[in-house]
């Protein structure tokens, strides 16, 4: 396994649990996706990844994490990146005030060879051809589409086996939140980078990811392969819905009524 | 009132100007990195200052030996004001941080007089006395020399912050949390605009202590400098140099044609005039960035 959570807890100001013994498996080159509501811990099972808790004043309180046979919990965040893990926030979080350029290069710290970091350049602008089209604007003037390229091939500058992507179709347009979609694939299977993707999207998640794990109030209620979660009747009311779109306050509703799945 | 007064009044003024700009480079850089208002610069350029001086006397080094050892003692002296105070006031209300950095200045004058003597030090960096004519201006060649130098330094920072670790820098400002995520060591780029802001402060401490003697009076260039960084819009280099000359040129003006009308005391008033006046007129200064809303 390229990365491994094993019963992991994650305390915010010592006292909120928001997550409560999660175990989740990532194979080398593996696409799974994380699902679940607002509020399930998602966001929170990825920081303790890549160690974004502790500016949040979040700790892992218990368990373990693994990475590529190492114990990721002894690494400050620059070294887990410089093992191999990027974790593109929710929310895109693009350096607003620097180029696209700018924004690239300043996820380049690791490397020492400026002829590799232009060749990662070039490799991240064919990647998104229309980044390099407003590579001169300040990153904070793109539109979202846009802005979610960046974070992802800013990522991407890094040169990652593992991308942590969290919500990349936020408050995208539909044909938008597909061309995300493609080129996550495309970083998967072209680059062989495995993908961490969590998703409020369900239908969509489930339509790229290999496995998929359901988390519900920090701990997870369900996983298995994608058609297997699919095809669960909880999952299919709570989040594909009838149309295949997923409205949140339905899957809200839903909770309220009905533990479910718990 | 004649044209060349006039002239050698501006000339004069920028050159100065330039001197101050000098101290407020490094408050732009550490506003920039960290969004930290640093109140402590002036009394930073002070002890920097003082270093080159004390090393200069009491090692009995040379100048240019004296120099470059004080610039690496005053950027270790920017780290550890950071690592040992700001690293911990992280999440704090900016008026405490700003409080704290003002307590480091205050601390300072006091510190470092008390410790080498009230009198003051003569810095002497072989530069002649006798001014230079251009025309029939009469241009002071420390002022000069101070004047390109600052200059020089100046561009050098612009420079800086145009290359990869100046766009780390510029990052962490924008967003402390993502550049964690891509593996940028956040902590090291606040320390090391700390330890520039001290070496630029040390920098303009030893060319004001030059023209002026070295004693306490050193860090009333933080008022100039804040002055010139808000007009100039706290996180742009460029608009410190525009500032620099605009504060140096103003002050040289009011000197020599509104003090012989008012009976003097001109000077003094044109820094803190021109802080009050860009904070209302033009809070984000001439360069400074808005905050961009969208997304
Ligand atoms: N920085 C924080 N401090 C305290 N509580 C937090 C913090 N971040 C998230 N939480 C809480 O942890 C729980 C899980 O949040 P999160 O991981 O963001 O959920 P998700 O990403 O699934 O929407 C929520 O109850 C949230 O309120
Ligand atoms: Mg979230």
């Amino acid at each position: 396994m390229l990365l491994s959570l094993n019963n992991v807890e994650v305390v915010y100001d010592r006292v909120f649990l928001a997550v409560k013994s999660v175990s989740i498996d990532v194979g080398e080159g593996g696409l799974v996706a994380l699902l679940g509501a607002n509020g399930a811990g998602k966001s929170t099972t990825l920081k303790s990844v890549s160690g974004l808790l502790k500016p949040e004043r979040g700790a892992v309180t218990r368990g373990e994490i693994a990475f590529a046979g190492r114990d990721l919990l002894a690494l400050d965040p620059p070294e887990r990146v410089r093992a191999g893990i990027a974790h593109v926030l929710e929310g895109r979080r693009v350096f607003g005030h620097l180029t696209p350029e700018e924004n690239l290069l300043a996820a380049t710290t690791m490397h020492g060879d400026r002829a590799h970091v232009k060749r990662l350049m070039e490799r991240t602008f064919a990647w998104f051809p229309r980044l390099s089209e407003r590579a001169r604007t300040q990153a904070g003037y793109l539109s979202g589409g846009e802005q979610q390229m960046l974070a992802i091939g800013r990522a991407l500058m890094t040169e990652p086996k593992l991308l942590l992507l969290d919500e990349p179709s936020l408050g995208l347009a539909p044909f938008l939140v597909d061309e995300i979609f493609d080129i996550i694939r495309r970083i998967n299977k072209e680059a062989g980078v495995a993908v961490l993707l969590v998703e409020q999207n369900a239908a969509a998640a489930l339509e790229v990811a290999e496995v998929a794990y359901v988390i519900d109030n920090g701990r997870v209620v369900m996983n298995g392969t994608a058609e297997v979660v699919k095809a669960n009747p909880d999952v299919e009311a709570a989040y594909l819905g009838g149309g295949h779109s997923v409205d949140f306050r339905a899957v809200k509703h839903y909770r309220r009524r009905r533990r479910w799945l718990t | 009132m004649d044209l060349w007064l006039i002239g050698e009044l501006a000339l004069t003024g920028a050159l100065v100007g330039l001197m101050y700009a000098l101290v407020a480079v490094g408050i732009v850089l550490v506003y920039k990195t960290s969004g930290v208002a640093n109140f402590a610069q002036g009394a930073i350029a002070m002890s920097g200052g003082y270093a080159t001086w004390a090393i200069a006397a009491f090692l009995g080094l040379p100048m240019w030996v004296a120099i470059p050892l004080a610039l690496v003692a005053m950027f270790g002296f920017g780290m550890l004001v950071e690592h040992a105070v700001l690293r911990h006031m992280v999440g704090q209300p900016v008026i405490m941080i700003i409080m704290v950095t003002f307590g480091i200045e205050i601390f300072l004058r006091g510190f470092m007089p008390g410790t080498f003597g009230v009198a003051v030090k003569r810095l002497d960096l072989g530069i002649p006395q006798a001014p230079m004519f251009l025309g029939e201006m009469l241009i002071n060649r420390a002022y000069l020399v101070g004047g390109a130098v600052s200059a020089a330094l100046i561009l050098a920072a612009i420079v800086l912050f145009n290359s990869r670790a100046g766009i780390v820098m510029r990052a962490v400002s924008d967003d402390q949390g993502a550049s964690w995520s891509v593996g940028i060591r956040v902590e090291r780029a606040i320390a090391v605009a700390w330890g520039l802001a001290g070496a630029t402060a040390t920098a303009a401490g030893i060319l004001w202590g030059s023209v002026q003697g070295i004693d306490w009076s050193l860090s009333l260039l933080l008022m100039k400098a804040l002055a010139i960084a808000i007009l100039g819009g706290l996180d742009s280099i460029p608009g410190v140099l525009l500032a620099g000359l605009i504060v140096g040129v103003c002050e040289s003006l009011a000197t020599g044609v509104i003090d012989p009308l008012v009976g003097g005391g001109t000077r003094d008033i044109v820094a803190s005039v021109i802080i009050v006046l860009t904070l209302l007129v033009r809070p984000y200064g001439l360069f400074g960035r808005e905050h961009i809303e969208r997304v």
